[in-house]
């Protein structure tokens, strides 16, 4: 079983992280931005198995599985503090949001 | 005689220290009492240490000790030493002497006076620094006893500080003093360059003899003496110097400080005589000032004024007989100078002091009626001023003029130059008597008079006139050159003189000086005592001192000013002011500018971060 | 033909990716970019299966997109239809072009360093065995070699757990 090298797993990853960075950079509202945040995470997670598949090493795989509950429990605070803004009824546009102004 | 040197010089010292630190807690007349007292416990100890001297061979009288070595670099080491010989001897004893008679005058002329123990602190810190530099053994000592009578003067000079005007004449001292001070050490710096000494034993054998280096070391002293003692160019000071008290005219810009030029052209003769061109210069010098001072003295109308350009001219004088190398002339003159003018000027305090302060000749006209005793001792030195026989004038000042004979043309322009500044100096002498002490006294005059107690001042003001008077008598007696000369032979081992007239020539200069001096008086006396004949008008250029201040001003003031302006608009104001307030506002707009980046929206802080792991990924490809 | 098989599937999986990613960034309304990102993670859920790490896929599909995305959605649900009419704008005038540039830089590095650093390896994958990225391989990694990231991972997902009570508690507390 032959199929692609590596190489186009790499820039798959790499468009993806771009994509999400973008998606950081660009949207106002924070839900969008986690979600971008998620696709960062997840491009970031494609490269590791592609690079333990590579080496023959679980060890890649070993740091996506951290990765992957690293990423769910930051979901679980950035969530609760999302809703908690929601409730104040606070809108949800992080350019509002900008009292550490410099 | 070492010891009674020792003393003489620490004594007066100790009295300044005295009184400082007494402070509030001396009696005014304490201070005085203090000041008068070791100034003449320091006359005692010349006198002793003279007495001592005059018992030794001439070859073996000059004797110098040394206290520690006080400056000492590398080679060079230059101690504390005492000169005490023949020539320091002399002026010890004129300093001391008519120091404390001064002293003695001011006790009751200062009596009421604003801070009288601070004058009499600075009167014996002038002693004592005179002293220092007569009794210097080396050049160094010199200098700081130059210094130091310096510093005494603009003290003495600016002692009414609330007076604008004595403040500006202390400044101008100082400065123009400051300036000779410099060209001296100028010659000092050449000296221990080529002779690695400065003593003067050491610095007289091994100075070049003539060439450039020569001169230039003659000219730096020169310079010094010229301000020091109010030649031209270097004159116009002593003019506004009279803003000081009487007794401070009479002691520092009489008898005692100006003559520290005379002084160190005899000491330093040798140098001197090495450099032929600079001893012309200072004797013409000499010559031009006592023919310019006297012309103006011819126009003035404060009578302190007229005895400052007096002394001016007479200084002149001892220029022109210590620059053609006349020195036992020139010093005998000095000596003589010292007891006439202190004399006219303490004279003239007495009168002063009667009349609540007034020194304007015409307000003070005709006041010889009610002073008798003031008239008396200012004619004896008047006459003693234009050099009448047997006054001390005409001994000493004759055998200057005749000097002059024995160089040749340039001398033979002297002497004449000389013989028109006797004519001059009998016509302001006695202008200034006639106004001043004869005649119906004026009705400002008889109006401010008061006397002290029934007698025209305090006794502590007379008896010290007196004294002068006495001084300015007899004074002259112990040298009359063609007969007897005591001085000269004293003075020989020590300065021994290059210019000497002949007898004859002695004789016809005498009388060809008493001549021109009583015709000087004759026509004052025309003019001024009989009203005979109207005073012609005075020349706009003798009011104006010869436009000496108004040049200076153009070239030293208006200039440095022009200069400083220009600097202020062209570099400080732009440049320096400006830079400051570059940075400043280089640091305002530059926060200004970054502060954009500061606007707290979270997407604008993520680009950040995005833009700055683009650049570093670029970083690190690059560096490894 | 297993290899073209392989590449079809490779091929619609990554194009499945990268649409789903352009989707979650686009979609002005939240609720349609949390499915499109299910489907992100589907897709990559495939190509982790291609790479031989069949725990990963497996864990990638239940724990992401049965938990992460599933407590994404309820809030979603929760907080209300917050549709943005105009998504991509707001912010200073620069920050569109400059997040275009910082994008394609770091897109254009990941691919030069990698590119660079690699040579020619990326073309000659291990042989593996054939318990590569099973479950049990894994887990005898996880407990021996890499004991303290697990640990530490736990400790994150106690935190976190705390984290999010406290967040909520605290919501509790100001609604009364």
């Amino acid at each position: 079983m032959h199929g692609p090298d590596i190489q186009w797993d790499v820039v798959l990853s790499a468009l993806l992280f771009a994509t999400g960075a973008l998606g950081v950079m660009l949207r106002r509202n924070p839900l969008i931005i986690l979600l971008s945040v998620e696709i960062m995470l997840n491009s970031a997670n494609l490269l590791l198995i592609a690079m333990s598949r590579l080496h023959g090493g679980e060890d890649g795989q070993i740091f996506a599985i951290s990765v992957m509950a690293v990423a769910a429990s930051e979901v679980v605070v950035g969530l609760g503090l999302i809703v908690a803004l929601g409730r104040r009824n606070v809108e949800l546009d992080v350019d509002k949001l900008r009292t550490l102004r410099g | 005689m070492a010891a009674a040197s020792w003393i003489c010089l620490l004594l007066p010292l100790a009295s300044a220290i005295t009184i400082s630190a007494g402070g509030t807690s001396l009696s005014r007349r304490v201070a005085g009492y203090i000041s008068t007292a070791t100034t003449m416990g320091a006359f005692v100890a010349a006198v002793v240490a003279f007495v001592d001297m005059a018992g030794k061979s001439a070859s073996h009288r000059g004797a110098a000790t040394t206290s520690w070595t006080w400056l000492s670099a590398g080679p060079y080491h230059f101690g504390l030493t005492l000169l005490t010989d023949q020539l320091s001897i002399v002026m010890m004893l004129i300093v001391t002497g008519v120091s404390s008679l001064i002293i003695a005058y001011s006790i009751g002329y200062m009596d009421g006076e604003d801070e009288e123990r601070r004058f009499f602190a600075y009167m014996s810190v002038f002693v004592f620094s005179m002293l220092l530099l007569v009794q210097g053994g080396n050049l160094l000592l010199l200098l700081a006893g130059w210094g130091m009578v310096g510093l005494s003067s603009y003290l003495l000079i600016g002692y009414y500080q609330e007076r604008e005007s004595a403040i500006q004449a202390a400044k101008k001292a100082f400065v123009m003093n400051a300036f000779g001070d410099a060209t001296m050490a100028l010659a000092l710096f050449l000296l221990i360059q080529h002779t690695g000494k400065l003593d003067y034993a050491g610095v007289f054998a091994a100075s070049p003899h003539g060439g450039a280096v020569a001169n230039l070391i003659a000219l730096g002293l020169l310079g010094g003496a010229l301000a020091k003692s109010a030649q031209i160019p270097l004159h116009t000071w002593l003019p506004d110097a009279m803003e000081g008290p009487t007794p401070v005219s009479a002691l520092i810009h009489a008898a005692t400080m100006v003559t520290a030029g005379v002084y160190l052209i005899a000491r330093c003769h040798p140098l001197f005589e090495n450099a032929y061109v600079i001893a012309d210069l200072a004797a013409g010098l000499g010559a031009a000032t006592l023919l310019m001072a006297g012309l103006i003295a011819l126009v003035q109308t404060d009578i302190k004024r007229v005895i400052a350009y007096s002394t001016m001219s007479q200084i002149g004088y001892m220029f022109v007989g210590a620059g053609l190398g006349a020195y036992p002339n020139a010093m005998f003159h000095l000596m003589t100078h010292a007891f006439f003018k202190a004399l006219l000027f303490l004279a003239a305090g007495i009168a002063i002091h009667a009349i609540v302060g007034e020194q304007d000749i015409r307000k003070l006209a005709g006041i010889g009626k009610l002073m008798p005793f003031t008239k008396w001792v200012f004619l004896v030195g008047s006459l003693a001023l234009v050099g009448i026989f047997p006054f001390a004038g005409f001994f000493s000042k004759d055998a200057i003029i005749s000097a002059a004979l024995d160089r040749g043309w340039y001398g033979d322009v002297i002497y004449v130059a000389c013989l028109a500044g006797a004519f001059l100096t009998g016509v302001y002498a006695f202008r200034l008597f006639f106004i001043v002490f004869t005649g119906e006294p004026s009705a400002f005059a008889r109006e401010h008079f008061h006397s002290h107690h029934g007698q025209e001042g305090p006794i502590s003001m007379l008896w010290t006139v007196g004294a002068l008077g006495a001084l300015s008598v007899v004074g002259g007696l112990i040298q009359f050159a063609p007969v007897w000369h005591l001085l000269s032979t004293w003075l020989d081992p020590v300065a021994a003189p290059i210019a000497e007239p002949t007898n004859t020539q002695e004789w016809i200069t005498s009388a060809l000086a008493i001549l021109i001096g009583l015709a000087g008086m004759g026509v004052a006396w025309a003019i001024y005592g009989s009203k005979r004949v109207k005073a012609p008008r005075s020349l706009t250029l003798f009011e104006k001192k010869f436009y000496w201040d108004e040049l200076y001003d153009l070239i030293w003031y208006r200039s440095g000013d022009l200069l400083a302006r220009g600097l202020y608009v062209l570099v400080e104001a732009p440049l320096i002011g400006g830079s400051i307030t570059a940075v400043t506002g280089i640091v305002g707009v530059g926060s200004r500018e970054l502060s954009v980046a500061q606007n707290g929206l979270v997407r604008s802080y993520a680009l950040a971060l995005a833009g700055g792991l683009a650049v570093l990924a670029v970083v690190f490809l690059a560096v490894r | 033909m297993a290899n073209f098989l392989v590449w079809v599937v490779w091929l619609v999986a990554a194009f499945a990716c990268l649409a789903s990613a352009l989707a979650v960034v686009s979609f002005s309304n939240p609720f349609y970019s949390a499915l499109a990102l299910i489907g992100n993670l589907a897709a990559l859920a495939v190509l982790y299966l291609l790479l031989s790490g069949e725990f990963v896929a497996a864990g990638q599909v239940l724990v992401y997109g049965g938990a992460v995305m599933v407590m994404f959605l309820f809030v979603i649900a929760y907080l209300g239809d917050r549709t943005d009419e105009s998504p991509w704008s707001g912010g200073p005038s620069w920050q569109v072009v400059g997040a275009i540039l910082a994008g394609g830089a770091i897109l254009a590095e990941i691919c030069v360093v990698v590119g660079l650093k690699a040579g020619g390896l990326l073309s000659k994958p291990q042989h593996i065995g054939r318990s590569f990225g099973s479950p049990e391989a894994l887990g005898r990694a996880f407990l021996t070699d890499h004991l303290l990231a697990f640990e530490v991972t736990s400790i994150v997902l106690l935190v976190a757990a705390v984290g999010g009570v406290v967040l909520g508690s605290h919501a509790r507390l100001e609604s009364h």
